[in-house]
This record gives C-alpha cells, sequence and structure tokens, in this order.
C-alpha cells in the first residue's frame, strides 16, 4: 500500500517538476506573486511528500530551494537571473533524485555531491539561511517570523477521511509538525470500534486542537496541504497583544473603553478566518475535482484499444456491405445503429489520444536558454498555437526532430550579438515555433530571423560529398533541401551542440515514417524557416469513398470541401490547362486516371471533389463517389511508400484493399515536373 | 565461394516458376493463398504492382518473375512469407506455379552457378544447392527483395 503511495508520489513529483521547468522560466518574464506563489507551492507538496514517501533527501535538498521562494513571497527577496539560474539547476538536481528511486547510499551521495552542495551554497547566500542544519522542521523562516510576530490562537478540528491512512496520510506527522509551530494542546475524540471489528488501515479518530503560535493562518494551513481528503476546519480566536494568554483566560484587563472597538475589531477577524476556512475549502474541493478529471493509463493500453477499435471500424464496414446486399429493414435499423455507435466509440478513442502540442513545446523554453547561454548567444524563443492537438503517437516522435531542428537554428543559425548588430539587426535573435492545423494535416514550423542557409557553402559540400554533380544546375531551393540528405553538415567546427551530421537527415527520416514531410525555406542574411507536414492521426480517418475505373480510392475527408458534377462541356475543354467554373469561382483539376496512368474509361457523368491544398482549392475528377466511411490507416510498404499521392491502404467492407489518397504529395506532384511529363506523355 | 547457408535464415522456401526450382531463405511461411482479388497500386514499379489483404493486413504482392528477367505468366498460388530484410521483417507475398517444400536449414554447400546457362540477373542469386538430386537455385533475399532497384529499373515487358 506504501508502495502505492510512494509510486503515486514520484508520478506526482515528476509532473511538478516537468511544470516547475516552465514555472521558472515565466519568472523571466513574469515575476507576479501568483507565478511565485505556483512554484512555492510546487516546492512545498514536493518538500512535504517526499520527507512522507521515503524520498527525505530530495526532500531536505528541497528545502532550500523553497526557503528561496518564501523569501520572495514575504518580498525579501527578488527574482534576479541568478535566482532563476540557481532554481533551474535545483529543478535539475531534484528530477536527478527521482530518477534515483528514493532515499538510499546514492540519493545520499547525490545530497553530499558538488554538485548539490554548491547549489545549496548558492541559495542559502541568497536567502541569508545557514546551509548547514538546514532540516526539514525549521519551518519558521524570516518570512514567517515577521509575518507573524504576533502570536494568534487557532483551533482546529481535524478529521481524516476514514481511508486517509491507506493514502498515505500520517495524523502524527502532521501534529508533530503543528507542535513545532508553537504550544500545541491536543484533544482528541475516538470511535475506534471493538478490536475485533477493527480494520487497522482505516481511521477512527477526530482530533480538537488548539495552537498559539506566531506563524500565522497561512503556516497553520500549509500543515495540513496534504490532508485535502479530510474534514478540516481552522478558526482564529479572538486577538491578543503579543502574549499567549488566549487560550486560558478571557480579557479581563482594558475594560470599559476599550470593549467596543474590541468587538469591531474581531469582527473582521471572525469574517477573515470564516473565508479563509472556506477558501480552504473550497481549493480542497477544486483539488479533489482535478483529481477526478484525469487519470493516468500506459499507453500500451491505448494502443491496444486503438487495435481493437480498428478491427471493429473493419468489422462495421463488412456488416454494412453485408446488410446492403440482403436489404432488409429490421437488419438496417441495428447496422445504422452500431454504426453510429462506432463512429462515437471512434471519436472518444481518438480524442483519449489527442494531446497538445504544447507537451512538447514546453520543453524547448529551456533548451534555447541553456543552449543561447553556452554559445554567447542572445535568443528569444516565441511560442505559438501550442494548442493545437495531435495523436499522442506523432507528439512522442517529433520531440526529437524538433530539438535538433532548434538546436541547428541556434547553432548555425542566429549570429551572435555582435554580428548581427553590425548587420544593423537587434541584438537579439529570434526563433518562431509555431503550430497550426490545416485540414488533416498539422503543420509546426521553426523559424529564425538568423543568417539563412548559405547555398554556396551548400553547393560545396554537396560536391564534395557527392551528392550532386558538378554539371547539373540546381536553383537555390533545390540546394537548401540537400541540408536533408544523409551524412550532410556544413558546419566548420564539429560542436556538441550540433553539427554531427546527422541531425536534419534523421529529422527527415522520422517525419517520412510519420507520413509527413519536411521542407525549408531561406533567404541569405534574413533567415530560415522549416516546415514539417504532419498527419493529426495516424490510426482512423472519415473517408470519401470515390472510384476510378475499376479501383476504389479513399479520400481523406478533412481534406474535402465540396463535391460537384463534371458537366460534358466542361469535360470537352481537354487542352491546355483546365478549370471548371464553380459558381463564380474557376478552379483548377487533375484527372486522377491520367496522374496514376490509368485507362481513360471516358464515363459519361464524371465528379469532381474539390479539395484545400496548401490553402488553394483544387479539384479531382473522379467516376463516381460511392460514399463516406470510416477508414482505418494502413501503412505502406517500402515499396510503395514514395509514390506521391498515396498516403496509405485500408480495407474495405468486401475484404478488398483500397489505397487513401494523400491529396497534398499529390496535388504537389502533379504540379512538380515528373508528372507534368507524363500527363504530356497521356 | 563455399560458404554455407547457416546464417542467412531459419529455413529455406523452394518453389517453381516455369519448372526451375529457387529457394530462398523465410523467418516464416505465414500461408498459401489461391488467386484472391489484388489490387493494383498506381505508380508502382514493376516489381510491385498490387497489394493484397492478408487477414487484415496490408501485404505488397511482388513479382519475382520481373525480377528474374521472366516472362509474365499466370501463376496459381500466392504465397505469403515473412522475411528479416533490410528493413526489419516484413510481411510479404509473391505469385509462384507451385511450391515445393520448406527446407529446414542445416548447413549446406552452396555450389557456384556456372557462368554460361544462368540467365537470371546475377545480382540476385547467390548460388545453386543439390537437394534430392535437383539443382535448387538459391536467391539472395537482400537483394531481391530490395525496393529501391526498382525505380531506376526500366519495365520490362
Amino acid at each position: 500500500m506504501i508502495e502505492q503511495a510512494i509510486q503515486a508520489f514520484v508520478l506526482e513529483a515528476e509532473e511538478l517538476l516537468n511544470d516547475l521547468e516552465d514555472m521558472v522560466l515565466r519568472l523571466e518574464e513574469d515575476a507576479s506573486k501568483a507565478n511565485v506563489d505556483e512554484i512555492f507551492r510546487a516546492l512545498h507538496t514536493i518538500k512535504g511528500s517526499g520527507s512522507m514517501f521515503a524520498h527525505t533527501a530530495l526532500s531536505r535538498f528541497t528545502h532550500h530551494f523553497e526557503n528561496a521562494f518564501e523569501l520572495i513571497r514575504s518580498g525579501d527577496l527578488t527574482v534576479s537571473q541568478e535566482l532563476i539560474d540557481l532554481s533551474l539547476k535545483s529543478r535539475d538536481i531534484m528530477v536527478q533524485f527521482l530518477k534515483l528511486g528514493g532515499d538510499g547510499p546514492e540519493a545520499e551521495a547525490l545530497l553530499k555531491s558538488d554538485r548539490a552542495e554548491a547549489l545549496i551554497c548558492a541559495l542559502s547566500n541568497l536567502t541569508g539561511v545557514e546551509a548547514a542544519g538546514g532540516s526539514t522542521t525549521s519551518t519558521t523562516t524570516k518570512a514567517e517570523e515577521e509575518e507573524g510576530k504576533v502570536e494568534e490562537c487557532f483551533d482546529i478540528t481535524f478529521i481524516p477521511d476514514t481511508n486517509a491512512l491507506k493514502n498515505g496520510m500520517r495524523p502524527d506527522l502532521l501534529i508533530k509538525e503543528l507542535s513545532e509551530l508553537g504550544m500545541l494542546e491536543i484533544a482528541y475524540q475516538s470511535h475506534v470500534p471493538k478490536l475485533s471489528d477493527l480494520a487497522p488501515d482505516l481511521s477512527f479518530v477526530e482530533w480538537r486542537l488548539r495552537l498559539t503560535t506566531s506563524a500565522g493562518l497561512s503556516a497553520v494551513e500549509d500543515v495540513f496541504i496534504f490532508a485535502d481528503d479530510a474534514d478540516l476546519k481552522i478558526t482564529r480566536r479572538a486577538q491578543h497583544g503579543g502574549t499567549a494568554a488566549c487560550c486560558t483566560s478571557t480579557v479581563t484587563s482594558d475594560e470599559s473603553g476599550l470593549k467596543g472597538s474590541k468587538s469591531e475589531q474581531s469582527k473582521p477577524t471572525a469574517n477573515k478566518s470564516s473565508t479563509s476556512a472556506k477558501n480552504a475549502t473550497v481549493s480542497q474541493s477544486k483539488k479533489a475535482e482535478q483529481k477526478s478529471e484525469s487519470i493516468r493509463v500506459t499507453s500500451s493500453r491505448l494502443d491496444e484499444m486503438m487495435d481493437a477499435l480498428g478491427e471493429l471500424v473493419i468489422a462495421q464496414a463488412r456488416l454494412d456491405s453485408v446488410a446492403a446486399e440482403i436489404e432488409n429493414q429490421t437488419l438496417d435499423t441495428v447496422v445504422e445503429e452500431v454504426q453510429r455507435l462506432v463512429t462515437s466509440l471512434r471519436d472518444a478513442t481518438l480524442s483519449i489520444r489527442m494531446v497538445p502540442v504544447d507537451t512538447v513545446f514546453g520543453k524547448f523554453k529551456r533548451v534555447v536558454r541553456d543552449l543561447s547561454a553556452e554559445l554567447g548567444k542572445n535568443i528569444h524563443l516565441e511560442l505559438e498555437g501550442g494548442e493545437t492537438e495531435v495523436d499522442k503517437n506523432i507528439i512522442d516522435r517529433i520531440g526529437e526532430p524538433l530539438v535538433h531542428m532548434i538546436r541547428n537554428s541556434i547553432d548555425h543559425g542566429i549570429e551572435t550579438p555582435e554580428v548581427r548588430s553590425g548587420n544593423g539587426k537587434p541584438e537579439q535573435g529570434t526563433v518562431w515555433l509555431s503550430a497550426s492545423q490545416e485540414g488533416g494535416e498539422i503543420l509546426i514550423s521553426i523559424e529564425d530571423d538568423g543568417k539563412g542557409l548559405d547555398a554556396e557553402a551548400i553547393r560545396y559540400r554537396a560536391l564534395e560529398r557527392g551528392l550532386i554533380s558538378e554539371e547539373e544546375e540546381y536553383s537555390e531551393a533545390a540546394l537548401h533541401q540537400l541540408i536533408f540528405e544523409p551524412g550532410f553538415s556544413t558546419a566548420q567546427v564539429v560542436s556538441s551542440v550540433s553539427g554531427r551530421g546527422v541531425g536534419m537527415d534523421a529529422v527527415k527520416t522520422t517525419i517520412d515514417e510519420l507520413g509527413g514531410q519536411v521542407t525549408v525555406l531561406s533567404k541569405a542574411g534574413l533567415g530560415s524557416r522549416i516546415t514539417l507536414r504532419l498527419p493529426v492521426t495516424m490510426a482512423i480517418i472519415d473517408g470519401l469513398r470515390v472510384r476510378l475505373g475499376q479501383s476504389t480510392f479513399v479520400i481523406p475527408l478533412a481534406a474535402v470541401e465540396e463535391c460537384v458534377e463534371m458537366t460534358s462541356d466542361m469535360a470537352a475543354q481537354d487542352s491546355g490547362r483546365r478549370f471548371i467554373q464553380i459558381r463564380s469561382e474557376t478552379v483548377p483539376f487533375l484527372n486522377l486516371d491520367t496522374l496514376f496512368g490509368m485507362m481513360h474509361a471516358k464515363e459519361e457523368r464524371q465528379r469532381v471533389v474539390i479539395v484545400r491544398v496548401d490553402g488553394a482549392r483544387i479539384g479531382l475528377v473522379v467516376d463516381d463517389i460511392l460514399g463516406q466511411s470510416q477508414t482505418v490507416i494502413k501503412s505502406l510498404s517500402a515499396y510503395h511508400r514514395d509514390i506521391p499521392g498515396l498516403g496509405g491502404a485500408t480495407i474495405l467492407g468486401d475484404g478488398s484493399v483500397a489505397l487513401i489518397l494523400d491529396v497534398s504529395t499529390l496535388v504537389r506532384w502533379a504540379e512538380s515536373d515528373g508528372a507534368r511529363s507524363k500527363l504530356m506523355v497521356a | 565461394m563455399t560458404d554455407a547457408i547457416a546464417d542467412t535464415g531459419a529455413m529455406l522456401l523452394t518453389f517453381r516458376l516455369d519448372g526451375e526450382a529457387f529457394a530462398f531463405p523465410v523467418t516464416r511461411v505465414h500461408e498459401i493463398l489461391d488467386p484472391i482479388p489484388v489490387t493494383p497500386v498506381p505508380n508502382a514499379g514493376a516489381f510491385a504492382p498490387e497489394v493484397i489483404n492478408v487477414r487484415g493486413v496490408v501485404v505488397p504482392l511482388l513479382d519475382i518473375r520481373h525480377r528474374l528477367l521472366m516472362k509474365p505468366a499466370e501463376a496459381s498460388r500466392i504465397i505469403v512469407f515473412e522475411a528479416d530484410l533490410s528493413g526489419g521483417p516484413q510481411k510479404l507475398a509473391f505469385r509462384a506455379d507451385s511450391v515445393e517444400q520448406v527446407l529446414e536449414s542445416s548447413p549446406r554447400e552452396i555450389i557456384p552457378l556456372p557462368e554460361l546457362g544462368a540467365v537470371w540477373p546475377r545480382r540476385f542469386v547467390k548460388g545453386s544447392l543439390r537437394h534430392e538430386d535437383e539443382l535448387i537455385v538459391l536467391l539472395d533475399a537482400q537483394e531481391l527483395f530490395e525496393p529501391s532497384h526498382d525505380l531506376a529499373e526500366p519495365a520490362v515487358s
């Protein structure tokens, strides 16, 4: 049971540390109280739970870190660059602690390591607290002492949830912590059943505590920060000036004249404590809510579910075609119902797998910060569209490529501040990382305002590596694309940052495997932009089945805008560029049968499916439109993966295979030279 | 050239094309199918013109005859197998007149094919081996199933 609690702590701490990096980086721009508080809470949670769940070394280390933020909170310390640096490094050490898996000789060694000690020392210098002897118990820091010079008296009713002990709550530790804050009187009421009925892991005790302390309400509340499922009431008793007598005596001095003012004074206090009690319950219920909002599932279980769903969708397609043959109304009703249910099940399952790209983008702030410091460059990272959602499988795989590209931008792209100001550019360089969705694709671009790609250097290197031949003429854009070739790197010196010459090549391989594309656009002196086009999901899509001669193809519905009929007079203009008139708009179209080298069936009534590619509308001429269906995407083998215009395959209701069109590559290929020669022949 | 084939795979799949016996190493033979509906892949190379559905998996149907420069012909069987190729283990299918047998791999001696008389492109042929008084042409699976040859290779009709 305690193992589970420890595991839960580790997961929570991992998440907090993940967020912590982001929070600390945010301080650079916004050192508002809300941000500082958030960091403090995270640290406090890790410190507190750590000591409870066999991570005392981590807890002890965090203590020093927390002290600093306690002081910032009270306004005794200001957020400085130094502090942010220290915080980030401390956070890294905390991550290491977690990786060690709790207390043990390794954790102790880490705590005593030069790195950790140097950090503790630096933090202590900032906070002015002695490094030695800092243990978890010294919760009363300078800040609290100042805040709570006045001693106050609190009545605390603390009734742990019956199951709280199972979750690792330790009332004894809480009460010990309270007693360290000041003078504590303890009374309790127990409902412990007869020994024969006693469940040892349930809690049957209610505590009534009276604490006299100068630590302040927030310190008292902090003690109970993890007892969020307990019934907790903290009320502040009427105050006295500086003595601890409140608990025992009623007001005897200061009779007459002051009485009026006293009662007035106590009123707002009472109000305040009741609101803070309310706040406490509000925040507790909010916490409970958040807990129920998310659960953790291993992604392999999601994959299993996805596979099963894929089978279900295919089976359902088969059911559809069988029902169509039988033509029974009762059956049709059931089939329709099943179809509706499968669709909603599919959507729900897919949405579980969707993750905002922010989950990877967030990590790059740190990468940019560390790297630009290492290289002596001043670089700002601008993020956009982080809320765009992508299938988790894709998210998991684009992290590495993105890091490569950002490293490249920083290392090779953006110049040093001196060079930049010499060229009349602002000293601070900028890297833009943005994501957006376009149809069934997601676009991620990495742009920098650095020096851009050097086409001549690329040509030279490509010749040297035998990637291109001397005679051939290459456009600047074509030369730029060479950076994705295997074994290509223009870095003069191989640095630790990039320039191993595997980066861009690896990027392209990964993106290709995901069924995406990567292109680079660069202007010498102005910067570069690398754009990744990726499918939103690789599992199941809505597809439009179309017929072309004897074959069925599937067009992803996300790309389809409308379908129109091809009238014979439109089809008659069979020379030169081909356009059709849709309302007041002229739309170019492509004959799929010629593109695919299929026999011209010359059917009487053809249809045109209007899709959107790169922001432009274009028509695809097909022989017939068969209908919509859910399409389980199966990837193509190495023999067919590189054929332009094909994005995968799927299995239809009748058991045959249909190919899924990738309209983006299809249209781009049709506009390229390779296809044009093919069209000429046809 | 007398290296053994023990290192090439767990077993040898032998089959017949135009009466000639061929073999290459496979990790597994999945099934042998009677002709089933196939889906042509537009703009695909002549070696892999079609795909088929094998129990929910889309499998490329390869034309070994094409790579061996044999004339196209109807074949009565589709063989689905798994081979460990450079791109990792893959499920593939091809047509053959008949499947002879699957030989467990015991080290055998590879006999070089005579220069003359071998009509098949040399890069696909490893040598030959003798089995029950017959000469079986041993194909190089790595080379034979290499996807990229096709792009440069002109279609032979």
